[in-house]
């Protein structure tokens, strides 16, 4: 278990194996539910279902600004932990120097994050 | 297993590069025909990303990492360049309700 | 050596269909496959964190961010602006100039010398960091710079202003 100092593409294949039985098994409900079940089709059940009101306008609504806020950080937030992955493993070795080599970038995005707070960019108002 | 690993090294770089510079032309194509902002930056995205296996591969050719960590610099790059980029195009939205790039022309001359 | 061609194929295919398709919810999710072809090529290179990071990064965070704003931006049919044939039919042949360039270039130099793995753990996190923490200091400071720009940027941008009339 320990000796991954020389994996290779084929230590993915549990993972392969696990992706190809996830997709299998949802391409086979899928497909099998649409041979085994019944096909009545009328008019009522082909609208779609908006808690027996009748459907108004498009289903293309936009969304609200605020979700797109909240990508955006999640985006810079998520390439900042793949910098943190490499350091976290090299921990050791790097000592105290890589330490505070850290904190200077942590500190450099923690002030962005304190500029989102304070622009309450976050807020659901 | 291990002659599935065996037939996976042994392709001449020749075939990477090759592979990189169609999808990077695929990308530079995609922005001068399309007139979707934001298909526009994705085949931004796509040109980034054949830049990007074209150093991993050499750096895997040279037995050298520093390919790979530059393309972390890449991503990082990537990264921010949606994020401004979207929210530029979010705001030419709001104010013109159009994503059509020549709606962006005021700046010509 | 037969699934390297096999995955460039659907790689270049996918991206083909990326800006070919004519909607661009179909156009983003096209790019999702081509991104992750990219992250079977990594694999294949053995740059195994470099296949996880593609993986998370740019399908998981970049791609949720295209698919949002497409949301955000009520896109209908009508809405796609299309070129003209004109216009289109140039610049396909300005980028197949470019690929012509490129590939005579490349045939000219003539590197074919097959890839082999000379160091099997280049890909692994430990030598990576390693790089990054010593050779690649200052770029990794200055990329923290770049994301603290991009952040402000991105919310100053975005953010919608406090009407104050």
């Amino acid at each position: 278990m320990e000796a991954a100092t020389n994996s290779t593409p084929v230590d993915y294949l549990p993972i392969l194996l696990q992706m190809l039985v996830a997709v299998g098994f949802g391409v086979t409900t899928i497909i099998g539910t649409h041979l085994i079940g019944p096909k009545l089709r009328t008019e009522n059940k082909l609208s779609s279902f908006e808690s027996g009101i009748e459907v108004i306008g498009n289903a293309r609504q936009p969304v609200s600004i605020k979700y797109f806020m909240v990508a955006i950080l999640f985006v810079i937030f998520d390439v900042e932990v793949i910098f943190m992955y490499p350091w976290a493993v090299n921990f050791r070795s790097l000592g105290m120097e890589g330490l505070i080599e850290m904190f200077i970038f942590m500190g450099l995005l923690l002030l962005g994050f304190i500029y989102v707070i304070k622009k309450r960019a976050l807020e659901w108002d | 297993m291990e002659t599935i690993v065996k037939d996976m090294q042994g392709i001449p770089l020749n075939h990477y590069l090759l592979l990189s510079s169609v999808i990077f032309s695929i990308g530079v194509i995609g922005v001068l025909t399309r007139r979707n902002v934001i298909i526009i930056m994705m085949s931004i995205e796509l040109m980034l990303n054949a830049v990007n296996l074209l150093l991993a591969a050499f750096s895997v050719y040279h037995g050298d990492a520093s390919g790979q960590v530059f393309v972390f610099f890449v991503m990082a790059l990537a990264a921010a360049e949606v994020a401004v980029g979207l929210a530029i195009i979010v705001m030419v939205y709001r104010n013109t309700r159009s994503i059509d790039i020549n709606s962006l022309n005021k700046l010509k001359w | 050596m037969s699934l390297f061609y096999f995955v460039a194929f659907l790689s270049i295919f996918f991206s083909l269909m990326v800006i070919i398709t004519k909607n661009p919810v179909h156009s983003v999710l096209y790019l999702v496959i081509t991104f992750f072809t990219f992250t079977v090529h990594y694999v294949l290179l053995n740059a195994q964190f470099l296949a996880v990071v593609n993986f998370i990064v740019y399908m998981g965070a970049i791609m949720v961010l295209f698919l949002f704003v497409l949301m955000l931006l009520n896109l209908n049919k009508e809405t796609e602006p299309m070129k003209s044939v004109l216009i289109k039919v140039i610049g396909a042949v300005a980028g197949m100039c470019l690929l012509v360039t490129v590939a005579g270039s490349i045939r000219a130099m003539e590197v074919s010398d097959p890839l082999i793995l000379k160091n099997p753990d280049i890909g692994l996190v430990s030598s990576l960091g390693k790089v990054l923490f010593n050779e690649f200091l200052l770029p990794f400071e200055i990329s923290s710079l770049l994301l603290l720009t991009a952040m402000v940027g991105a919310v100053l941008l975005a953010k919608k202003e406090q009407k104050s009339i």
